[in-house]
């Protein structure tokens, strides 16, 4: 069962915690490497995610082979839309087994029709597993691209987004810059300051960057997910500890500042 | 074992047939009560009611039907778009075509929409009541103050209110494809709407907002 966010407990149901590395391939990152069990492994038999195309935005794609996915890249910090095209790709495929990574809204949404396939097309038997980044908030791509231009950052150089207290840390080819919070609030979109949910409750597996030390933050909440994790690190495709005290603290702080943020804007916006 | 009544009050049957599909998996947990299986007995009371299809406005017979199973049941779930919705009956033209769904005339415990939810529903519904919650229950148990949803809504409700953030759940929802992402938001092509409210019951901001 999966549980919503509260006060007392903003980050959901947990079956684990953990810090993990990349292993097989250093490069790729950890979401990447279980994808890439997954798929090496014959565990999935397609991967849905999003890949950068320019800037900060990106596209959706239906990947089949480790070639394709080790060329996609991860984070595009705006909304890269399910659309019409993908149900076309997912519903002409042979594909039955497909892993999902997006963000904690389309989790939520896939959680909802995995479990409740409310009209025949609905493809709920072939979501296999849900993967969730973790997210602040996206921006509105055309504004928030005027704003790093006006700090003589183009688009195409942005390489990490990251929200540090009081400030938005991009980190682009040439160094880093840091844009005071409140600038920045108002090229995120409306529906995003509304939504409570850091890490993405409804997947099987939520993933982050870690917040004390160098790594990603995983959250399994299925047994489904902790399997696919303690599987994909015997197999050394990463490399797992169990998330200290002081990290998991930390985690909870962010996600109750998004929680928060949330009740504020519903009590200001609705 | 729990009894479960279904019955369908006008709509296609869509709905009972893909409960008769989870039949199997149903009947070892529950004692039903369907048209199909010719048993139908509405003079006892039941734990579970499942209504299909819309009501009828211009037949008290149908009007008391619904009253009646409303006292004998004591969970009573609105199944399927139409009952839910309302659904594409309401679009029906003409004085003695008046159809609502079943929430305007009898209380309803749950909504669940779907133009017909598929079988596993049924069955993952029931599973939610016995562990007794979840979002998704709560989400069915809101969704009872409306009387209507769809793609309309959606556009009303979510995106001119600026509120949608382009995620395509709603497209990737819609059975009819009659909902296409335009600049990064959900756009509405009428005439094919059938009114079935899966994209809005699918909406990560509609959902979030009613069940704040
Ligand atoms: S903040 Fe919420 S609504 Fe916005 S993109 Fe992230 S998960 Fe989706
Ligand atoms: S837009 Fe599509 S999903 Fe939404 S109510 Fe209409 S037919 Fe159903
Ligand atoms: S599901 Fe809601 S938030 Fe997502 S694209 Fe459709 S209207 Fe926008």
């Amino acid at each position: 069962m999966f549980h919503d966010v509260n006060l007392e407990n903003p980050i959901g149901s947990v079956e684990g915690i953990y810090v993990a590395k990349p292993k097989k391939v250093e490069n790729a990152g950890v979401v990447t490497s279980i994808l890439l069990y997954m798929l090496e492994n014959k565990k999935v038999d397609g991967v849905v995610t999003a890949r950068k195309v320019k800037g900060i935005l990106g596209k959706i794609l239906l990947i089949k082979t480790r070639d394709e996915l080790l060329n996609t890249v991860g984070n595009c910090w705006s909304v890269v839309p399910y659309t019409m095209k993908l149900k076309d790709m997912l519903t002409s495929s042979n594909l039955n087994k497909i892993a999902f990574v997006g963000l904690p809204c389309q989790a939520q949404f896939l959680r909802h029709m995995k479990t409740f396939p409310l009209v025949e097309s609905d493809f709920a038997n072939k979501i296999y597993v849900i993967i969730s980044l973790f997210c602040m908030g996206t921006f509105i791509t055309d504004g928030f691209v005027k704003l790093i231009r006006e700090y003589k950052i183009s688009p195409e150089d942005v390489k990490n987004i990251d929200i540090d207290k009081d400030y938005l840390v991009i980190i682009h080819s040439d160094g880093e810059i840091k844009v005071p919070v409140d600038i920045v609030l108002n090229h995120i979109q409306h529906g995003c300051l509304l939504c409570p949910d850091y890490t993405g409750v409804f997947a099987d597996i939520s993933a982050g960057r870690a917040i004390t030390k160098k790594g990603t933050l995983l959250i399994t909440r299925s047994k489904l997910g902790d399997n696919i994790i303690k599987k994909a690190s015997e197999e050394g495709y990463i490399e797992v500890e169990s998330a200290s005290e002081d990290e998991i603290t930390k985690l909870k702080e962010k996600a109750l500042e998004k929680l928060k943020r949330a009740m504020d804007y519903t009590a200001k916006l609705l | 074992m729990p009894s479960i009544l279904v019955l369908d009050l006008g709509g296609c049957e869509g709905c009972i047939a893909s409960i008769m599909n989870s039949y199997p998996k149903l009947e070892k947990k529950y004692d039903l009560y369907i048209s199909y299986l010719g048993n139908l007995n509405l003079d006892r009371e039941f734990d579970f009611a499942i209504v299909s299809g819309p009501v009828s406005l211009v037949s008290s017979e149908k009007i008391d039907l619904l009253k009646k199973v409303r006292e004998n049941s004591k969970i009573l779930v609105a199944y399927g778009s139409c009952a839910s919705v309302g659904g594409i009956f309401l679009y029906s033209k003409g004085q003695n075509c008046r159809f609502a769904s079943i929430g305007k005339v009898v209380d309803i415990d749950y909504s669940i929409p779907g133009c017909p939810p598929a079988s596993r529903t049924i069955i993952n519904f029931l599973n939610c009541i016995e562990k007794k919650g979840g979002r998704f229950l709560e989400l069915f148990k809101a969704l009872t103050k409306y009387q209507k949803l769809s793609g309309f809504d959606l556009i009303d409700d979510v995106v001119l209110t600026g509120l949608c953030v382009g995620c395509g759940a709603c497209t990737l929802s819609c059975p009819t494809e009659a909902l296409q992402l335009v600049d990064g938001v959900p756009d509405l092509i009428v005439e094919k709407c059938i009114r079935c409210g899966t994209c809005i019951v699918r909406c990560p901001k509609f959902t979030q907002n009613i069940l704040r």
